[in-house]
């Protein structure tokens, strides 16, 4: 196995094996509950609000996705190096790139796990409206470089910020801003500021096709320039993370 | 918005005394494959023939399809925006004794008594000529299935804190013998 396989599994091992890493799953999955125990007790929704269950489930899981991966991009590097782990690990005759990538690889271990556990909460309340296998599809395709952008952004945060507390402040402030779109309905979003920002921010472009595919009944396809976004928006958290991890000090 | 106002425009439009009388006439039908008692979720379609019964062909036609719900107190012109696609059509030119036949297809969105009508209008007429109400009940449907969710909302926790539990008895044997733990 590489070098990052193997940082990928213990990081992977360290989220998913240890008894007490496992709270956060269980987190994950209490909030998932939650909502849908929310929606069984409500006669009133027709068959439109249907979809909007399925989209406001699918908005959920990538925000908590872009949650856990900013934490634990954060923690792999600044956590890290205040448990003073991070040196030891630089001191290795491995690359930053194939630690770096090993980092991301628990993250996308992490990642999946959430998006399998929420494919039995999104059939619940999903199977008897539309659009539930294109709103799994878009929560993959969408939901994966969003979530992973913010692993990196995390990461970048977590090598930048001189304490953990100073980066994770950082990165929840810009998560909240970014996952906006969530709160905020299209209409609040019209204005000329309104469309700079779902231009250029990567969750309203995975929103935003969340809502044509699964509430409007567009394709997947005609989803190639929110795809666009999102792959521009890890691709540059790639490199902010890469240029500021080759930066820390042994 | 705009709905409500075209059906009180056409309202207007029918009662207004000094109108002419249309050409045009507009037969409806539910079609023969629509289910007998649909439910949200269904399918229906409505069925059409307009017709000039006049002697002078009539251009421009534009006919289009309105529904209302008339549930008591609950009243209201509905937006056909989620309901179809398929909302309107144009015809340049209808000749004398010609017909235009139109499927109105729809999806069921909401629970409710419902009444839809095809009302159309043309370039140069003065009225406008609705079809007959077509009359159809939707049944309500479960939108979220309480005997799917609550397994999943309460199974899946439960799984995740049984296998913390074996996974925390596992940690703490391999720690007793001595083992190495993950």
């Amino acid at each position: 196995m590489t070098a990052s396989g193997l940082i990928a599994r213990k990081e992977a091992g360290e989220l998913l094996l240890n008894p007490r890493g496992l709270t956060w799953l269980m987190a994950v999955a209490v909030a998932l509950s939650t909502f849908g125990l929310l929606l069984v007790s409500n006669t009133e929704l027709s068959l439109l609000d249907n979809a909007q269950v399925v989209y406001d489930m699918v908005g959920i899981v990538a925000a908590l996705g872009a949650l856990l991966a900013l934490i634990v991009g954060i923690d792999a590097v600044a956590g890290e190096r205040e448990r003073g782990s991070l040196v030891p690990l630089l001191l290795t005759p491995v690359s930053r790139n194939a630690i770096l990538m090993g980092k991301l690889g628990g993250v996308a271990i992490a990642w999946g796990v959430i998006y399998v556990l929420s494919l039995p909460y999104l059939w619940a309340v999903g199977s008897t409206g539309q659009n539930m296998i294109d709103g799994m599809l878009v929560s993959a395709l969408l939901g994966t470089p969003v979530v992973l952008g913010f692993g990196f952004f995390g990461m970048a945060l977590g090598s930048v910020a001189g304490t953990t507390r100073t980066a994770l402040l950082t990165g929840l402030v810009t998560l909240l801003v970014s996952a906006s779109p969530l709160l905020l309905g299209p209409s609040l979003r019209q204005s000329a500021i309104g469309h700079i920002f779902d231009a250029v921010n990567p969750f309203s472009a995975a929103v935003n096709a969340y809502d044509a595919v699964i509430v409007d009944s567009q394709s997947i396809i005609a989803q190639s320039p929110h795809m666009l976004v999102a792959a521009i928006w890890l691709i540059l958290t790639l490199v902010f993370a890469r240029m500021r991890f080759r930066k820390i000090a042994r | 918005m705009k709905l409500s106002a075209l059906i009180v425009a056409a309202g207007a439009a029918l009662a207004a005394p000094t109108a002419i009388a249309s050409p045009l006439s507009i037969s409806l039908e539910a079609a023969a494959t629509n289910p007998t008692s649909p439910q949200m979720g269904d399918n229906l379609s409505f069925h059409s023939v307009i017709r000039n019964d006049g002697a002078s062909p009539v251009d421009g036609v534009i006919a289009w399809i309105s529904l209302v719900r008339v549930d008591k107190g609950n009243e209201q012109p509905v937006d056909l925006e989620d309901w179809s696609a398929h909302k309107a059509i144009t015809v340049v030119r209808v000749r004398p004794g010609g017909t235009i036949e139109t499927d109105w297809p729809m999806r069921l969105i909401q629970a409710g008594r419902y009444r839809v009508v095809i009302i159309a209008a043309s370039r140069s007429g003065s009225a406008l000529t609705a079809s007959p109400f077509a009359n159809f009940t939707v049944r309500q449907k479960p939108v979220v299935d309480s005997a799917q969710v609550l397994p999943v909302a309460f199974g899946i926790p439960l799984l995740l804190v049984g296998v913390m539990v074996w996974r925390r008895k596992r940690h703490g044997k391999a720690k007793l013998r001595g083992e190495p733990t993950s």
